[in-house]
Parts: structure tokens; sequence; C-alpha cells
């Protein structure tokens, strides 16, 4: 009850509130508590707080030392109050105790006393006596020991006098429960472990709790946000910080560094030092470095990262089990097998064993050897990871538009002219395009309308006058005023005037024609190439439209018109220089435009609009110029043989049909080199043809098609011709080898009129198919080449009456180029085997040297040469054939099948050897030297054969001098050359042995005779 | 009539044709069911309205101008349209199959030919024009020209005593002709020079006093068809053959009207109206021409080489036959001209000649290269009709002038003459 009064009366004045004094204890015991704990800070506060006290009791500030100096103050009063409360409530025990430590409390107060004294006679505090952070708390002197040891005990510790210190009495529960409702102050009262004693806390250390719980400056007056003061500021300031007058040593030059730079001008001078260049560009480049490291690695290194895991090991099968099934042990007879084979050989390397239990399992014996195997199987094969291309194969295919796109184009059969009673060789359209005219080799020509496929006309030559019957080329006069054809009939070259279309141009083409009257001077002209006579009206001829006829020396295989209609030229491929002959109309004169032969003339061909001339011979295609009459290109064709040339309407682009089956396309502006070729056709290309109008180009081939191509030429010269084939129009039907003959294109539609054309060529083909063998066996030789030309079929035929046909050839004293032009058209190398005994026989009859030709001309197919060696070699006709031989080793296909080819015919040993080295280097050799000793063919090769052994350094030789006789090497008398090989032999370090010498270069074997 | 579980059409009929109309109740019927299976159900219908009506009637069936040639589902899917809703179907009767009636042989190859009334025309590559009676009798032979006749056309045809016709050739003159049909003799008139290249078209006029030729020579010229003209020269004809004298006294008849423009040939020629010409040439167009201003009004342009071209007067459209296998439909009036109203594709070669029905605006007659004349509607442009074959050789002519004969002439030196019956179409 009385603590409760008391707290009642003082709830302000107190801080700290000694609850167990409150309630049981007197107020000396709570003072002489604060006075041993709190001696010292007290000192200060109590003089400040003194004076205020005085005036103001009931400051809340104040501390417990309030009590001290109400103590001081009132204490008397209040001591006297407490006494006899105390005195009333507490028994005798407590008083005795309360009594002591009241004496002792006194005796503080009068220390502290004392100290306040001396801290006023300071004028200037002494911090340190604020200062309490080393002093231990000395209310109890127990030390730092767990406070649990006094729990049996009713003190606590003891104090610096060594009296006990009692624990204050705690009250029960109801008491707790009382103060926690009654006492306001409960909620920050503590309890001091070390007394025991509860202690209220004051506001200011609440704040210093809530301070440090929330992270904060643990004083509440301290200032977290000062202000900044910028003592030493970024600015530049124009007034120094200090105020420090400048040292000497900032105005007054160095005399250590005067020194030391006078010591270097003197270097400078007397040359010792040199300055430093100053760093070029170059240099300062180089400076960069490698940003990656790996990537100066070392390859070594490199490879240490890539690195590849070693192949695995395959996995034991069921054979290498310990207890393998029965399927997979091995019969005896296997077994016997597998011994006798060689260990690289095996299957597998061990033999398949059954155990009936794995104890019984031996150690593997060749466990050491597999694993080093393995090991230098790793070691000595090294991985490396191989890099696959990726590329999709049909982005390397260019683009090319749809031949949808490019419509018109030719697509279908519309037509068949019918008529022709044998093959036909040649057609034209006339410049309207309402007629067309056709040549065939029944010895007529027929005119057509092009719409309904009517024939209007047909003139039959004659053959008694003019030998020939075959129309090897008809043209159609390009000129739309005149109203000619040219029509090229074995010598003679006939214009006919065919009395179609307008009437008024045939009549005025009449009448011009009539009308002429040559001049003086040309009818004494110089030489006469062609002999011009004209028809007269009166002739039975005229009627047929027959106006003039041009009397060549050779066969005439090609007219062609000048665009303007005055000129026309015509070919003769066997006329040497006359090959090419110019003719003009208007003054019927004949020119002859080359002195010399450039090779056989394959076609000619004016350009459409200047003065130029297109020249095919066989390899090369010729431009010149008419009026400055000079060559101007030379085109490369890359094939082997010229057949046919188109020229573009604009004449820049021309195409080239060769018997090698390709299509090349020029662009004169660019280069003389194909600017595309298109390898289409399966067999020879027999013409080419341009559109004059829509961007086509045809081409027909011996393989029965016409492949049609869109091919644009742009006015922009830097853009390349588009080539894209459109299609290819079949229908029709091969016969004799001999496909499409010639392709012509409409002139104002996307007309082909080959197809039409080349279908009556096949009818008339299949009609005369046996008409052929019997006119082999006529007497006219010249018939005999055009019937040859037909192909291989005829061929076959033929072989069998070969032989009757040189005869005739002999009988006729042909000149042999007839003949030899019917083996150029052959194009199938089969059949030449077969045929090759008629052919040796005639080469026997005739002694001549067809089979050179015939054989160069097979150069691809060498199964077929070597066939047609052995058979020749029968006929004792073995010098051609080493001739022959020589020519195809200028350009053999395969070295192997070369090798061959003269292998088995062992007549030609010898040359085979020479062959081999010059072009191919194949190491083969003794089966030659045999043949060497047999053959006496040896001699004629020899002197060709020297000057290819004297390139090659001899290094090894060996003597076969024996195998040849005396008689053979004093034939070689080539002295010039062998001095060469002698001279070669003595810079070698050769012996020469007698008689002859074998000379080995490299790994080639070669085979050298030489007179020593 | 059909299982419960085939899908059924409803279909509505109607025609045009009053004597086989039907009431107008839609009727179900099974959705693959083709021509024949709705001829009959027709045929039922209308016996049981009127048993005056024969039965055995074929008829076809037209949906949305369109003939029905495969079965009514694939047709309905095929232009997509719904099968639930209710479809109009118009029929009418079948057009009877033609019946090849003669062959009149030549001697040469036949290149044109037209029919009058009882009287057909025919040129020939061997220079003659020859004149045939319907049935197969030759009348005369005429020789004239001096190269093949190309084109043939009745001036007046018509049941009087002397008939006139013209002839065009290669020789380039176009010969008029009077024949005296009692005394059977023929005489030439007027002999028209002026073109330069080979005559393969001519046109008449309605009027029958003017006509138009193309050439070869790609000019269009206008001709006075009269009896007597100005500037009519006398001129000695000179017969080619010497044993029939023809008429010795010719008059040279010049060109009223010369008209430039195609850059090729010009193949067919027709009379629009009074003044207006259509050709068709070799240049790809079909160009319009106003005879009376001797201007060109309008052209369209085709892809191909025209071959020849018909005008119908019923339909007022031009059906081309060009250099392909397609026949095509156009529309002269339309001003933008080149649109193909429809294409007609069956023959397999090019087709070289065409010709309308005189009578019926649906049909007309097609002969190609491929040797067959197909008869066609132009509802129906997948399938002809018809198709007619006897010739082995191509066809250069084709002429339907007498309603009730399809003529062709080939290369085979025949015109075919086959017999039409289309009494039953009310005209």
């Amino acid at each position: 009850m009385s603590s409760k009064s008391r707290s009642k009366r003082k709830p302000d004045q107190f801080d700290f509130v000694d609850k167990g004094a409150n309630d049981s204890d007197s107020s000396e015991s709570e003072e002489s508590v604060y006075s041993g704990l709190e001696e010292e800070p007290d000192t200060s506060e109590e003089d400040q707080e003194q004076s205020s006290n005085q005036s103001d009791n009931d400051s809340s500030d104040n501390d417990d030392d309030e009590d001290i100096t109400l103590d001081d103050k009132s204490g008397l009063e209040l001591s006297t109050e407490q006494r006899k409360e105390l005195s009333t409530a507490s028994d005798d025990e407590l008083n005795e105790i309360n009594d002591q430590r009241y004496t002792g409390n006194v005796k503080s107060q009068n220390r502290k006393q004392r100290k306040q004294i001396t801290v006023k006679t300071a004028d200037r505090p002494d911090e340190y006596d604020y200062d309490s952070s080393d002093e231990e708390d000395i209310r109890n002197t127990v030390g730092n020991i767990p406070l649990e040891w006094y729990r049996e005990y009713p003190h606590i510790g003891y104090d610096i006098e060594g009296n006990r210190l009692l624990k204050p009495e705690k009250g029960d529960q109801l008491d707790e429960f009382l103060s926690k409702m009654d006492n306001p102050n409960y909620w920050r009262t503590v309890t001091n472990k070390m007394t025991g004693q509860n202690v209220v806390l004051s506001k200011e250390d609440l704040g210093l709790i809530q301070n440090l719980q929330s992270s904060k400056h643990p004083d509440s007056m301290a200032e977290n946000y000062q202000p900044w003061i910028d003592f030493f500021t970024h600015e530049k300031m124009i007034h120094p910080v200090t105020n420090h007058p400048q040292h000497k040593r900032s105005f007054i030059p160095s005399k250590w560094e005067k020194l030391k730079v006078g010591q270097m001008v003197h270097a400078l001078k007397m040359g010792w030092m040199k300055p430093t260049k100053a760093k070029t560009e170059e240099e300062e480049e180089e400076n960069f470095y490698m940003l990656w490291k790996e990537d100066e690695e070392s390859e070594i290194t490199r490879r240490y990262r890539a690195h590849l895991p070693a192949p695995k090991m395959p996995l034991p099968s069921h054979a290498e089990s310990y207890n393998p099934p029965p399927e997979y042990l091995l019969t005896k007879e296997e077994e016997e097998k597998w011994q006798n084979m060689e260990p690289e050989e095996r299957r597998m390397n061990f033999l398949p064993q059954k155990y009936s239990s794995l104890r019984l399992v031996p150690a593997y014996k060749r466990f050491i050897n597999e694993h080093f195997e393995r090991c230098l199987d790793l070691y000595l094969c090294p991985r490396k990871p191989k890099i696959r291309m990726n590329i999709n194969p049909e982005d390397l295919i260019p683009k090319l538009p749809k031949p949808r796109d490019l419509q018109p184009f030719p697509t279908a059969q519309a037509i068949v002219y019918r008529g022709h009673s044998d093959i036909v060789r040649t057609i034209s359209v006339d410049p309207t395009g309402q007629w067309l005219v056709s040549g065939s080799d029944d010895g007529s020509v027929r005119f057509w309308e092009v719409s309904t496929g009517r024939c209007m006309k047909s003139i039959t030559m004659e053959t008694g006058s003019l030998g020939n019957m075959c129309i090897r080329s008809v043209a159609w006069n390009p000129h739309p005023d005149v109203s000619l054809v040219a029509i090229a009939m074995g010598q003679t070259v006939i214009l006919v005037n065919p009395g179609l279309g307008d009437k008024m141009v045939t009549n005025n083409t009449d009448n011009v024609l009539h009308s002429f009257s040559p001049t003086e001077e040309e009818s004494t002209g110089k030489k006469v190439y062609a002999d011009w006579s004209s028809i007269d009206t009166s002739d039975k001829r005229f009627e047929n439209g027959f106006r003039l006829l041009l009397q060549h020396p050779k066969e005439v295989s090609q007219v062609t018109w000048h665009g303007r209609g005055d000129y026309f030229a015509s070919v003769m491929p066997k006329g040497d220089s006359m090959s090419v002959l110019i003719h003009q109309l208007s003054r019927r004169r004949s020119q002859n435009p080359f002195n010399k032969s450039k090779g056989m003339v394959q076609c000619v061909l004016f350009h459409p609009v200047r003065p130029f001339l297109f020249v095919a011979t066989q390899r090369y295609v010729r431009v010149y110029n008419l009026l400055k009459q000079e060559l101007s290109k030379k085109l490369m064709t890359n094939c082997k043989w010229v057949s046919s040339m188109a020229v573009h309407s604009g004449g820049d682009n021309i195409i080239i049909g060769s018997y090698d089956c390709r299509l090349s396309w020029f662009d004169l502006d660019v280069s003389t080199k194909p600017y595309q070729t298109l390898r289409h056709h399966k067999r020879a290309v027999r013409a080419v043809n341009y559109h004059k109008k829509y961007p086509l180009f045809a081409s027909a081939s011996d393989d029965g098609t016409v492949i049609v191509c869109h091919g644009m030429v742009y006015n922009d010269l830097l853009k390349n011709p588009l080539i894209v084939p459109v299609k290819i129009l079949k229908g029709h039907a091969i016969s004799h080898d001999l496909g499409v003959l010639d392709c012509v294109f409409h002139p104002s539609q996307p007309w082909c009129s080959k197809a039409q054309c080349e279908r009556r060529a096949v009818c008339c083909l299949l009609q005369n198919k046996n008409g052929f063998a019997q006119q082999l066996t006529d007497d006219r030789p010249t018939k005999l080449e055009t019937l040859v030309s037909v192909g291989k079929t005829i061929y076959k035929c033929m072989s069998s009456r070969l032989s009757k046909a040189a005869h005739t050839l002999q009988a006729n004293d042909t000149p042999a180029s007839s003949v030899n032009n019917c083996w150029y058209r052959q194009e199938y190398g089969t059949c030449l085997s077969d045929n090759l005994g008629s052919v040796s026989h005639v080469t026997a009859v005739n002694n001549d040297v067809y089979p050179k030709n015939c054989l160069i001309q097979q150069a691809t197919s060498t199964k077929c040469i070597s066939d047609a060696l052995s058979e020749v070699d029968k006929y004792g006709c073995e010098a051609k054939v080493v001739d022959a031989m020589k020519k195809l080793g200028d350009s053999p296909s395969s070295a192997d099948d070369l090798k061959e080819a003269y292998c088995r015919a062992s007549v030609t040993a010898y040359e085979c050897v020479l062959s081999v080295v010059k072009y191919c280097g194949v190491t083969e050799g003794p089966r030659t030297i045999e043949g060497l000793t047999q053959f006496s063919v040896v001699r004629t090769a020899c002197g060709a054969f020297l000057p290819v052994t004297t390139t090659a350094s001899p290094v090894n030789i060996g003597p076969i001098g024996d195998l040849f006789p005396k008689s053979f090497f004093s034939s070689s008398t080539n002295n010039s050359q062998v001095t060469n090989v002698n001279a070669a032999l003595n810079s070698g370090s050769c012996q020469p042995p007698r008689g002859a010498v074998v000379c080995v270069a490299g790994s080639v074997v070669l085979l050298c005779v030489l007179l020593l | 009539m059909a299982d419960e579980n085939t899908p059924h059409v409803q279909a509505k009929f109607f025609t045009k044709q009053s004597q086989y109309s039907i009431p107008d109740t839609p009727y179900s019927v099974p959705a693959a069911v083709g021509t024949s299976e709705l001829s009959s159900l027709i045929n039922q219908i209308l016996k049981g309205s009127d048993d005056s009506v024969d039965a055995g009637i074929e008829f076809d069936f037209l949906l949305d101008g369109e003939f029905l040639r495969v079965p009514l589902d694939k047709h309905l899917e095929n232009r997509g349209v719904s099968s639930e809703d209710i479809v109009e179907i118009e029929f009418v009767e079948r057009q009877p199959a033609p019946k090849p009636e003669d062959s009149l042989l030549h001697d040469d190859w036949v290149s044109c030919l037209q029919g009058c009334k009882e009287c057909i025309l025919s040129g020939s590559y061997d220079n003659t024009v020859r004149i045939w009676t319907t049935t197969g009798a030759p009348l005369l032979t005429i020789p004239g020209h001096s190269a093949p006749v190309k084109c043939v056309k009745w001036l007046s045809g018509d049941g009087g005593p002397t008939c006139r016709f013209i002839s065009g050739s290669h020789d380039q003159t176009i010969l008029i002709w009077e024949w005296h049909r009692e005394e059977n003799s023929v005489e030439c008139v007027h002999a028209c020079r002026g073109h330069a290249g080979s005559v393969d078209c001519i046109a008449i006029n309605e009027e029958r006093d003017k006509f138009v030729s193309g050439s070869w020579d790609k000019m269009l010229k206008l001709w006075s068809a009269a009896a007597v003209a100005e500037g009519d020269q006398e001129e000695q004809l000179e017969a080619p053959t010497k044993k029939q004298k023809i008429s010795k006294k010719v008059q040279t008849r010049v060109p009223v009207l010369t008209l430039s423009g195609h850059t090729e040939g010009i193949s067919a020629a027709e009379w629009l109206s009074r003044s207006e010409v259509c050709t068709a040439s070799w240049d790809h167009t079909l160009r319009l021409w106003d005879m009376e201003k001797a201007t060109q009004t309008s052209q369209m342009q085709g892809t191909k080489v025209f071959l020849d071209m018909s005008y119908s007067l019923l339909n007022r459209q031009i059906v081309t036959a060009s250099a392909d296998r397609h026949l095509r439909l156009w529309d002269p009036r339309t001003t933008d001209g080149a649109i193909v109203k429809c294409t007609y594709t069956s023959h397999n070669g090019w087709v070289s000649s065409v010709s309308w029905s005189p009578v019926n605006q649906y049909l007309f007659i097609s002969g190609s290269y491929d040797t067959v004349m197909k008869l066609w509607d132009t509802r129906s442009p997948k399938a002809p009709l018809y198709n007619m074959s006897g010739h082995e050789e191509k066809i250069l002519a084709v002429d339907w002038s007498i309603p009730s004969l399809l003529l062709s002439g080939a290369a085979d030196n025949h015109l075919k003459v086959f017999q039409y019956n289309d009494e039953k179409h009310g005209t």
C-alpha cells in the first residue's frame, strides 16, 4: 500500500524508481544504491542542476541524481517521513541492514560533495570527468559471473566494501500484475541484473534505444546532415590557399639540370648521342596487337584445344562372349580357313571359344599387343576434323525465266510438207513469208505455200546436163523486189525465178535479167572464176524458171545471199584457194576474195548490215571486212568441226553449230571465245538459225530434235544476252543416222519451218532406204561421197560392197580426197571395225592413205582403233597406220586407252612407247621391248624418237643393243640428233655400253636406240 | 427412283421453246444425273401433261447459259454452285446430228466454197471454179484464173436466170462472173485488178452492191459490185486454156478504195454493217474499218495469226480461227477491243476456217488441219456438239450458207456435204 502511495506521490520526479525500495525499502537504501553506481557522472550534472533544481523541482529532465539533491536540500524532511513509513512497514532485520547501508551512503555522499567542490573550483571542466567508459560497474563486485550462482542466496553480490548486496524483495505474480495495471511506467521499467533492482528508463534512454533500433546516430542531438563546407574547392582560386611565400627553387633555374643539358648538348655535338627519330605513321600502326590470344597460338597448342576424342572401340559382340551361342562357333573347316588367312585379312582377329563357366576363361594373351596397336593407331594416325561444304546444288543453278514467260516460240508441229521422194537437205523461206523452197536429194526443188502446205511448183533438175542431182543448198533472195532463188547443185549454181508472189516483181526480175548487156571491160576481164550463162527464153528450162547458170570448177556446197540481194556467195569446200566466190548479180561478175586457202570452208555468211563476211572453216570463224579487204576477227570455236553458222539480225552475235554436238554463241563485241556453249544435242548439230524478229534461235540435230532457244540480245551493251532453251521439237524419226538437216524460221511469225521440213525428210528417207545399196554400186564416185555421208547404217550395207566400190575407185582413178571426205562424215566408231577389213583392202588396192584420216576421226574410240589396227595389220599397210597413230597421239583422250590401243596392235609397239612418253608418262614398257625386236617398223619411227629423248635427262642406261641388228643402226643418219643425245648422255652419269642404250628418265621408261 | 441415300438436287426446268413448256415446279433429281436421264424425265413430264407430244425427244440442258456435259453434281462443283439451292435448268431440244450426204470430187485441193440455195460454188488449186448442185451434180467447171483460186463468193444467187459470183485467186485478180443458169454458161464480166498479192478473202455487203477484198499484199480494197461501175475498162482476157473460150470482152475494174494498215497479209474480211468492215490478218490483229470515212476505227489485238473469221448477223459476234488449236469469240461492239469472250478448244491442229450458222445464233462450224470439222454451240466451250470426220487431209474451207447443209473442202480434193436438219428449231 505504501508503494502505491509513493508512486502516486512522485511519478514525475523520479525516472529511476527503485521498485523494491518503494515497496519495502527505505529511501536510504535507494540512495545508497545510486550513490555507488553513479558517483562520477553525477558530479557534473549536479552542479548544473543544483541551481535549476532549486527553482524547478518538478522538471522531468532530472536524473536519479535528483534524489540526492533532494536529499541534500529537503532530505531531512523526506528521510524522516520515509523513515516513519519504513519503520512502520519493515521488520527488524531489514532495519538493521538499512541502517548499515544508510551509513554507507552517507559516507559516499560526503565524498561526492568533496568532489563537487573541486569541480566547482576548476574554471574549465575536465572532460575526463564525464567519461566513465573504462570504469566497471562497481556497485556489485562479484565480477562478470553468471548471476544464477547467487540464485540460492538472499544476496546478489558484494559491494565495494565487502558487504552483501541483498536481493531486492520481489513481489509475487499478483504484485506484478498490479504494478502492470497501476504503474504507468511499467512499460519502461527494466531490471538491472547486477543489482537486481528495477530501473525506469528515462525519455532520453528511450530515444537512444529508438535511434539504435532504427539505425540512426545514437545521440539524438547529433546532426546527420550537416552542411558541406568545401574547403579545398576544385575551382581555381585567385588567391593562394596559404599565405606562404614561394620557395626560391620555383623561380631559380636548376643548376643540376643546366649541367645535365650541357653534357647532352656536348654529346650531341660530338655525335655520341643521336636524337630519336620522330615516329612515322607506319611505326604507329605497328602498335596494333592481337586482341585474342588464340590467334597467335602455335599450331600445336591449337590442336590441343581442338581436341578430337579417339574413336571408340566397338562393343564386344556375341562371338566374343565366353559362352557364345552355337551359331557363332566356327566349324572345323572355317577354323582351318581362318588359320590359313593372313592376319590382316581375317574378318575377326580371334576364334570364338566356348567355356562352361567364367572361371575357366584363361587370361587374354593378346591384351598387351592389341592395346599397343591401338595406341600406335591413335598416335600415328592424327585425327583431323573434316570440313564438309554444305552447298545446296540448286543454288548453283542460275536463275532463268520460265519458258512460259518467253512466248511466243514454236511448240507443236502444224503442217507437214509432203512431196519429196528423198532426203530434204535444205530449205529457205521467201522474205514475205508466203513461200518456202526446199531442195532434196531426189534432184527436185519444190516451192510450197507456207500456210497450207501446198506444193505450188516443183522443178526437177535434169541429171544428164548437170551431172549430179543432189540439191546441196537453196537460198531465197532476201530482197523483196527480186524474185530469185539460188540453187546449188553439183558444180552449178542456178538462179531460178519461181514466178510466185507478186507478178510485178517476177516480171521486173525477168526484165532486169533480160536487159543485162555485158560491158566490154568485164568481158575481157581477168581470170574467170565462174562461168555465167543465161538461159534463153526459148529454152525449155526457161519455163521452169531457170534464169542463170553459174558453172563452178568444183562442187558447191552452199550459196548465201547478201541482205541487199545483189551479191551472193558460193562455197566450194574443195576449191582450195577458190573455196569462196562472191558473185555480183547486176554485173554478172565473180570475185575470189581469198588468195590462199585457210582450211576447208564449211559455210559463209554476209553480215546483215555491215560489209563483213563470216567464213567458217573447220575450227575457226574468220570475219573479213570486205571494204578494207582485211581480216578483222578470228573466232575460236573450240569445237572439232563447224557445221553451220547463223548471224543475229543485229549483226553482233553469231551462233555456230558443230558436228561434236555443240552450239556456241559468240558475242562479237566481247570476245573471240564463245560466250556460251550449249550441249543439249546428243548428236551432231546440222543447222542453226536465228529468227529475224523474235528473240529466238534454233538448232537442228542428227538426234532428230530441234531445240528452240530464247536468245534475247539487249541494246544495252553492258547486258549479256539471255539464253534460255525453251522447247525441244521432236516428232522426227531418225533414219540412217540423219536427223534434222536444216531449219529456218518464218520471217515474221514465231514458226520454225524446219520441223515440218524434217518430217518430210524422214518420209523420204524411209522410202528410199533400200535404194542406197543399189546406188552404191553405181559407177560415179562423186555420188558415192554423198551417199556415204548418210551415216552408219549406210556403212553397214556398204561394207560388203566397199571392196567393189574401191575397185571402182581405182578404175576411175579418183582423187583420194573425195573418198577421205566420205570418212569425215562418219561419226560412229563402232562400225568402223566392221568395215575396216574392206577399208584396208581398199588401201591395199589403192595404196593410198585413207585409214589415216579415218583413224583420226575415230580418236574418241580406242577400242575400235585397236580392233581396226589389228585388222589393218594383215594387209601390210603398217607405215600408214603409224602415221595415223602419230596424229592420233596429238590428241589422246585418255592415256590408258591410248596405251591399250597401241599395245593391242603389236605392230606399233614402238610408237606406243613414244607417244605415251610424249604425252602422259605411263610407266609401261617391257612388252614393247619384245615388240621392238620383231618389227622393222621401228626403223621408221626412230627418227621421230630421237628429239624426244634429248629433252629428257637420262639417268640410267642398260644394254639392249643385242636386240637390234647392226643394219638398223646404220639407217639412222641424223647426226645432229645423235650428238644431242650423246651430249645428254655425257652430262648424265651414265656409261654408254656397246651397241645400244636404254634411257630411263624419272619414272618413265624411255626406250632409246642410239648409234654410238 | 433412286436410293434414299443418294444426294438429290432441287431442279426447276424451263424452256424457251413453247411447244415443250412444262409446269414451273421444282423437281428433286439425283445429283449424279446425266443429260439422258434428265431428258427422259422431261419426256415423262411432257407425256403426262399432253399426250400428243412424241415421247422420244432428246433434250440438252443449260445451266446459266452453259451446256450440261458432265453429271449434274460435277457440273455444279466445277462452277462452284451450291447444290442446296434450287437449280434452274433450261432445256432445249437437242441439235440433230448432221448426216454425211455427199462427197464431191475435185481435180485438186478445194480451197474455198460457198453454197447458195441449191448451188454450191467451189474454188480449187487447179485454177478453176466449179458449180455444183446441192445434190452433188457438177454443173460447170470454169477455168479463168491463172493461179489457184483462193476465195469464191456468190454475189446474187437467188433463183433468177442469171447468177453472179466473184472469185479471187493467187494470180492477184478478182473476177466477177455471170452464170446463165438455163443455158448453163458462164461469162466473166469484170476483172478486178489492183492487188499485188494473192487475193485471200472477199466480203460482199448486204446491199450486194459493194465488196471488199483482202490480200497478201496487206491491202484492203473496196470494189463496186454493180453491173456497171465507173472506171471500168474493156480488156481482152486471155483464156488460159484453149478448150473453153470464155467471154471475149472483159471489163477491168479498179478499186474504189484502198486501205492500208495491216502489217501482214489479210486472211479474212466481213461486213459488220452498211459501212463497217472487219478484217483479220496474219499480223495478229482484227481491225475495224469505216468504209464511208475510209479510216480504221479500232483494232483488236490477238496473240496468233488469224486464218479465218466469221461474223454472225444474228448475235453480232465474231468467231476467229487462228494458227493454233483454238477458236475465239469476239464482240466487236466492245470498245476496248482486246477481250476474247470465249475460247473453244477441241481441235488438234490449226483451225483453217470457221462459219456461223445463218439461222441459229448459237451454232457455228469450224474446219481444221486435223481433218475434222466440228459443230459448236457457243454455250459449250469445252466440247463441240458434233465432230464430222471423213476427210483424209487438212480441211481448207467450211461453209454454212445454206441452213440445211454443212460444207467442207479439204486438201484430199473432196468437198463433203453434210445434211443438217434444224427445222424443229423455230427460225
